[in-house]
């Protein structure tokens, strides 16, 4: 209250009174000017009567700036101090007026201010600690945050429920540990957040159908994952993890090509002591039967070939899907191999008039390839060849190499073709052409299983087709020289790999 | 096919007769001797005489399993002075403890749903 006072006495004295006093000055010599009729017009006396009023309202306008002046400093500290806006902090001590007063306040305000932040740190602070958060504790969905170490430092009752394990067995440990976790590609959460780490401030990340295996007590669970990442993030807290549990579809799927799997495998044994017997029947009749009973024979052993065929594929789909289908890449002699292949199928060929033409190029490069796999590929190829004829009765096959230096392999029909537009989707699981679907048998599995085996072989494989004059699928192998030293340095002359699949989620549990 | 040389011995072990005689029948025609045996604890004994060139080993047979076969006859402890080849044949869906047992023991290992008779004969003629 005494600086209130001191800044009116200090206004008082420098304006009103200084003014004031120069007021009268002038007034008096006006009105001294004005009594001895000095000036020689009235008009004159008029002028400088105008003077005087209008330097007076200039003074007044100075003094009001002045009296205003600390006003406006308040105001700008009080905005200054609102830090959503980025106004410097005012000159105090440039203040002409009211300098103590406005530093007085000045200090005040900061401290109102600085009260009110640590107010809303302490709000934030309470909201960032999720123990204390009601929607973490209660949210349907399984959810741990885990901080830089990867230790879970935090875990909602839905998490400890989902996993079956108590809080002490889940706070504080190692995220891998508590989580086992399995996903589909190299994209796994570790990989993930190393590179996060490396490269982003924050990120985010989904996976579907990640496998769990927790313990023994509990089924494989199977979820869709969602990842935040955070670096910065408060309360230490640098990874959150959503789990959306899909165990019940997931297993279904898995289930019923298990099943099949299962059923098609108690085929196997039966079905190839058929072929050895009709092998035995071939070898001790072939010299006594006609030419039609023969051919009645051949027919039997191609279509015990063909269903050997088709068990081979679903069988290996099964595998495919659950990372099983394990390859070896060796280095082979291509030539040798398809050449085999050919001489293997083309009974089934044989049986339906049609003939199995190839041509292999000389001098190819040894090939990295698993010769069971890739057998599988060219069976099938030749197979939808076979089906896909139609009236003609020739199949093309060539192998050469190609512009890029791999080893490509042709297959050439001069059937019925395929639309251009559904090119695309022949390599899907089940996909069938529905023009011919009704006339022409088959289960959609031939080319997915193909595209996944030559895939897993580092290759590419395409079609090209007209309506009704042909289709042409083409493969393409990596000669074994050239295949990455990555994959060659697990073992010199024996690669593994699997056609895509499960990954185990940490380098420590990788496979 | 077989030269001069006195014919191949194989001990095939077998539960599935079906399976024994054809690969009996086939096996003959390409001039092998063979002698077939079901039972796990019998065929263990007369694999350990070590009168056989090549023994092909069915997983799947009672009393004693063909991976138990395969470490006894592959130990030194148990069965000194072995030679005889031990061919796995199965139809399990090696699990990957089995496959490194045959990997690392057996001197072979085929598929019998992926084999018919005359190409096990195939197969067989590799093995030296």
């Amino acid at each position: 209250m005494n600086d209130l006072k001191k800044l009116s006495r200090q206004f008082w004295i420098d304006n009103f009174i200084t003014v004031s006093i120069i007021d009268i000055f002038i007034f008096s010599l006006f009105a001294i000017t004005l009594s001895k009729k000095i000036l020689p017009s009235h008009d004159l006396y008029l002028l400088v009567g105008i003077i005087i009023l209008s330097s007076n309202m200039l003074i007044s306008k100075f003094q009001i700036q002045s009296i205003l002046m600390p006003f406006k400093t308040i105001w700008q500290i009080i905005v200054h101090l609102d830090s959503s806006t980025d106004l410097p902090m005012p000159k105090i001590n440039q203040l002409k007026y009211g300098k103590d007063i406005v530093k007085n306040l000045n200090d005040q305000i900061a401290q109102l201010a600085g009260m009110t932040r640590a107010q809303n740190k302490d709000t934030l602070l309470q909201q960032a600690n999720l123990k204390n958060n009601f929607i973490a504790k209660n949210l349907p969905l399984p959810f741990l945050a885990s901080d830089k170490n990867e230790n879970i430092i935090y875990a909602n009752e839905a998490f400890a429920e989902y996993i079956g394990l108590a809080d002490d067995d889940i706070i504080g440990k190692n995220l891998y540990g508590v989580l086992d976790m399995s996903f589909l590609t190299e994209n796994t959460l570790d990989n993930w957040l190393k590179h996060a780490r490396d490269n982003k401030v924050v990120a985010s990340q989904n996976w579907e159908r990640v496998k769990l295996s927790v313990n023994d007590n509990h089924p494989t669970h199977q979820f869709d994952l969602s990842a935040y990442y955070n670096r910065d993030n408060p309360e230490g807290i640098e990874t959150i993890l959503v789990l959306f549990d899909h165990s019940k579809q997931y297993s279904q799927d898995d289930q019923s090509i298990g099943f099949v799997a299962l059923a098609v495998h108690e085929l196997r044994t039966p079905l190839t002591l058929l072929r050895g017997y009709i092998e035995v029947l071939e070898e001790e009749l072939k010299p006594s039967l006609n030419p039609q009973l023969l051919n009645f024979l051949d027919k039997m052993d191609a279509t015990a070939q063909q269903l050997t065929a088709f068990i081979n594929n679903i069988l290996n789909v099964a595998r495919v899907d659950d990372d099983q289908l394990e390859l070896k890449l060796q280095k082979e002699n291509w030539a040798e191999i398809l050449e085999s292949a050919i001489n293997d199928i083309k009974l089934r060929a044989q049986v339906r008039g049609i003939t199995i033409k190839y041509h292999i190029d000389p001098d190819l490069p040894l090939v990295g390839v698993d010769r069971i796999s890739i057998y599988e590929v060219i069976s099938n190829i030749i197979d939808n060849a076979i089906k896909y004829s139609g009236k003609s009765n020739v199949i093309n096959i060539r192998s050469y190499l190609n512009q890029q230096n791999l080893v490509e392999t042709s297959i050439e029909d001069h059937g019925l073709g395929i639309n251009t537009n559904i090119l695309p989707n022949l390599f899907s699981k089940y996909y069938r052409d529905h023009h011919n679907r009704a006339q022409i048998g088959g289960t959609g599995l031939g080319l997915y299983l193909s595209k996944a085996i030559v895939s897993a072989h580092g290759g590419n494989i395409w079609i090209t087709s007209k309506i009704n004059v042909g289709t042409t699928l083409y493969f393409t192998l990596i000669p074994y020289d050239n295949l990455s030293a990555e994959i060659k340095s697990n073992d010199l002359n024996q690669i593994t790999k699997t056609a895509h699949g499960w990954i185990k989620n940490h380098s420590l549990y990788r496979r | 096919m077989q030269n001069n040389s006195p014919a191949k011995k194989i001990l095939i072990i077998e539960d599935e007769v079906f399976i024994s005689e054809l690969y009996t029948r086939a096996l003959n025609r390409a001039g092998y001797q063979t002698d077939c045996i079901i039972d796990g604890v019998k065929a263990l004994k007369k694999a350990q005489e070590n009168n056989y060139d090549i023994i092909l080993l069915d997983l799947m047979i009672p009393n004693l399993t063909g991976i138990e076969i395969l470490r006894k006859l592959k130990d030194p402890n148990i069965t000194p002075n072995f030679t005889s080849k031990i061919i796995v044949a199965t139809n399990l869906e090696e699990r990957d403890k089995v496959r490194k047992d045959i990997e690392q023991q057996a001197d072979g290992y085929i598929v019998k749903a992926e084999l018919t008779p005359s190409q096990l004969v195939d197969f067989i003629r590799t093995i030296q």
